[in-house]
């Protein structure tokens, strides 16, 4: 009974669970968590996309919007810039009217307000802002993805990889081979994580992609030259930590309890006063070390309540070194604890 | 292998509920069953000797190994349980191959390992269907198939007749038989004495969590014959009749009332003690009613000895 020959048994109950995990129906609506980000931004890149090719015989120049000033009237903006690509109608109060003409200059987007006939304001915009959209997309990463899609995802990975065979009725067949508890413990989280890494690396690198797809190429081959690589790498190294992570922490619950609502309330609340413990408290976190890990810290709006940045407000980072062990120590923490538990499990189907 | 199977006072609750209480066991090598009614103890003994379960109090050891080391205790013993579960969309094949390779066979040793377990149990034709969609008899068998095929030392076994049709009965207990004949154990759970006496070299007899008998057979069958009932009597001359029933063979004792009324009398032999008390009566004695003390004790002996219901 040598090490090797355990590590070979972890992985062929790693091999044997790895289906059921990809396969099993629940793990369903992880796949839909991990894919919404994509989603959404291929969303936006269609959209903006269409709106090109729709305006492309209607381009503007540029001198002839940036001449148009407030207090100019309808007909004099229709004269010199033509028919707008978009326009809408709208009505405010009894007797005021207005209407917004959108025009187009092949790289921005001029939208002139006219009121009662005269321009009343005029609004500049990039027609894909580069730079905003990378932001939304940290914004997403942060409060979405981290918090929300790897955290319920693990949750259904892992807590199942016990509890489910618990409910099943079918966890004696594993307590019956030959194999130490420790290493069925470790061949199932090697399953969960190799589903949980997989699906979730690229459920990340997906919607980075389609977030890049409808910027203006010399914008993104400049941003290859410079941070992209390491964004791209740390996007999807820290989706690979927050599996590990919540990982360990959700196989633990799963040994421990069978509502899998009570470790998602306790771990969602103990992840959120995150910023108000201790200093020695807040190492034993995921979400710590991880955000300390993504390439562009979370966008808060000065404009946020002042509880929700409290909140939401990621503790002071640290070094991705620092991050990358703090989350390895939480996670070996979290797993020998699970092993000391599992050691003295018991096969108990008749109480629910 | 000569230790054998070793409870030394060994207790298990479950919260609150009692499981099996201050249990102390040797179980040698051969067919061994355990009778007992619907929640005595039996799946609680087998569970703690797998370490399913762990004892609250006291230890076991299944020969010369402790159940919390499920890395070598598992190589010589195998395990069929009560629960009536298979791996979602498992054919029969997967069934009993999936644990095989965790021996460390070698991918042709697993298949053949698998194949001839199921040749043992008959159930080659249904290898290829799914666990799911097998009949209550031919669950019972697959999971019999797992239990055996890596051939194990010690083989456990949680009512393995149940729902077997005589011919499957049959042969199944003469691979019991034959395992047995082989210096193996065979360990057995069943609700009827009957059912299984004729095939046990030993029987252990539980009931409430607790071990009444156990031995050979014969032994046990005349134990129980033998058990001690009470019986109250309510007379007038109580104390005369209290010399003559204690001059009696099967009478062990007699205990008079303080207000000289009554008596209780321990016998080995109820049918004796009640034809004895007949004549008394009838010769005189002033016997004004006759009572069983403990009912529910006899009532669990005749279950046993008689066949259950
Ligand atoms: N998981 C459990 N939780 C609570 N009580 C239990 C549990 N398992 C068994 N018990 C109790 O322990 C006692 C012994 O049960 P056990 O299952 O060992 O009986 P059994 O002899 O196998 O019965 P059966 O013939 O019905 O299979 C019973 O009183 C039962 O209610
Ligand atoms: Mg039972």
């Amino acid at each position: 009974m040598n090490l090797k020959f355990r590590l070979r048994q972890a992985g062929m109950i790693a091999k044997l669970e790895l289906r059921r995990v990809f396969l099993a129906k629940r793990s369903l609506w992880v796949y839909l968590l991990a894919l919404f980000p994509a989603v959404v931004f291929l969303g936006h890149g269609i959209d903006v996309k269409l709106d090109q090719q729709r305006w492309a015989g209607r381009v503007t120049p540029a001198a002839v919007l940036d001449s148009i000033e407030r207090g100019d009237s309808e007909d004099e903006v229709i004269r010199r810039a033509g028919d707008p690509v978009s326009k809408r109608r709208y009505r405010r109060g009894r007797d005021s009217r207005g209407s917004t003409f959108s025009y187009f200059d092949g790289q921005r987007r001029v939208d002139v307000r006219i009121e009662d006939g005269l321009v009343a304001s005029k609004n500049v915009r990039a027609h894909v802002n580069f730079e905003e959209d990378r932001q939304v997309f940290a914004g997403f990463f942060h409060y979405f993805y981290l918090r929300l899609a790897i955290f319920f995802g693990c949750l259904g990975i892992f807590m199942n990889l016990f509890r489910g065979e618990m409910m099943g009725k079918t966890l004696h067949f594993w307590f019956l081979a030959p194999v130490r508890r420790d290493v069925l413990l470790a061949g199932k989280y090697m399953a969960g994580l190799a589903a949980a890494v997989t699906i979730f690396t690229t459920g990340a690198l997906l919607s980075f992609a389609a977030m890049l797809w409808p910027q203006d190429p010399a914008a993104v081959q400049a941003y290859w030259q410079q941070q992209g690589p390491s964004h791209l790498f740390w996007y999807g190294a820290s989706s690979a930590l927050a599996c590990l992570g919540y990982g360990s922490v959700f196989l633990a619950a799963g040994l421990l309890v069978r509502n899998p609502i009570i470790p998602a309330v306790v771990l969602s609340f103990w992840e959120g006063i995150n910023g108000f413990l201790p200093a020695m408290l807040q190492k034993l976190s995921v979400l710590y070390y991880v955000e300390s890990l993504t390439p562009v810290p979370a966008p808060i709006g000065a404009d946020a309540p002042v509880l929700a940045r409290m909140l939401l407000a990621p503790a002071a980072p640290v070094s991705a070194a620092t991050a990358v062990a703090g989350l390895l120590g939480v996670t070996v923490l979290v797993l020998w604890m699970a092993s000391r538990r599992i050691g003295r499990l018991e096969i108990n189907y008749s109480t629910e | 292998m000569g230790e054998g199977i070793v409870f030394d006072e060994v207790s298990k609750f479950y919260g609150e509920v009692l499981g099996v209480n201050r249990v102390s066991l040797h179980i040698p090598p051969g067919i061994t069953s355990m009778v007992g009614p619907n929640g005595s103890g039996k799946t609680t003994l087998m569970n703690l000797m797998t370490g399913l379960i762990h004892p609250d109090r006291g230890s076991i050891s299944v020969c010369g190994l402790s159940p919390r080391n499920p890395e070598s205790l598992m190589r010589i013993l195998g395990y069929a349980t009560q629960y009536d579960a298979a791996p979602r969309g498992a054919t029969g094949f997967d069934f009993v191959s999936a644990g095989l390779l965790l021996y460390g066979y070698s991918a042709e040793e697993t298949r053949r390992r698998a194949w001839q377990a199921l040749e043992r149990v008959s159930l080659t034709e249904a290898a290829g269907r799914k666990v799911a969609g097998y009949s209550k008899g031919m669950r019972q068998r697959v999971r019999l198939a797992q239990a055996i095929a890596h051939d194990p030392e010690v083989l456990v076994l949680d009512e393995p007749l149940n729902g077997l049709d005589p011919l499957v009965r049959a042969e199944t207990i003469a691979m019991f038989r034959e395992f047995a004949a082989r210096g193996r154990h065979v360990i057995l759970s069943s609700h009827v004495l009957q059912e299984v006496d004729v095939i046990s070299d030993q029987v252990i007899l539980i009931a409430n969590g607790m071990i009444i008998a156990e031995g050979q057979i014969r032994n046990v069958r005349d134990e129980i014959e033998e058990h001690p009932s009470q019986f109250m009597i309510r007379c007038r001359d109580a104390s005369r009749l209290a010399s003559l029933l204690f001059d009696m063979e099967h009478v062990a004792e007699v205990k008079l009332h303080e207000d000289r009324q009554g008596m209780l009398v321990l016998t080995r032999n109820r049918r004796e003690f009640s034809l004895a008390l007949t004549r008394l009566a009838s010769s005189g004695s002033p016997v004004e009613s006759v009572m069983a003390a403990d009912e529910n004790v006899d009532a669990l002996y005749e279950y046993l000895i008689g066949g259950g219901r």
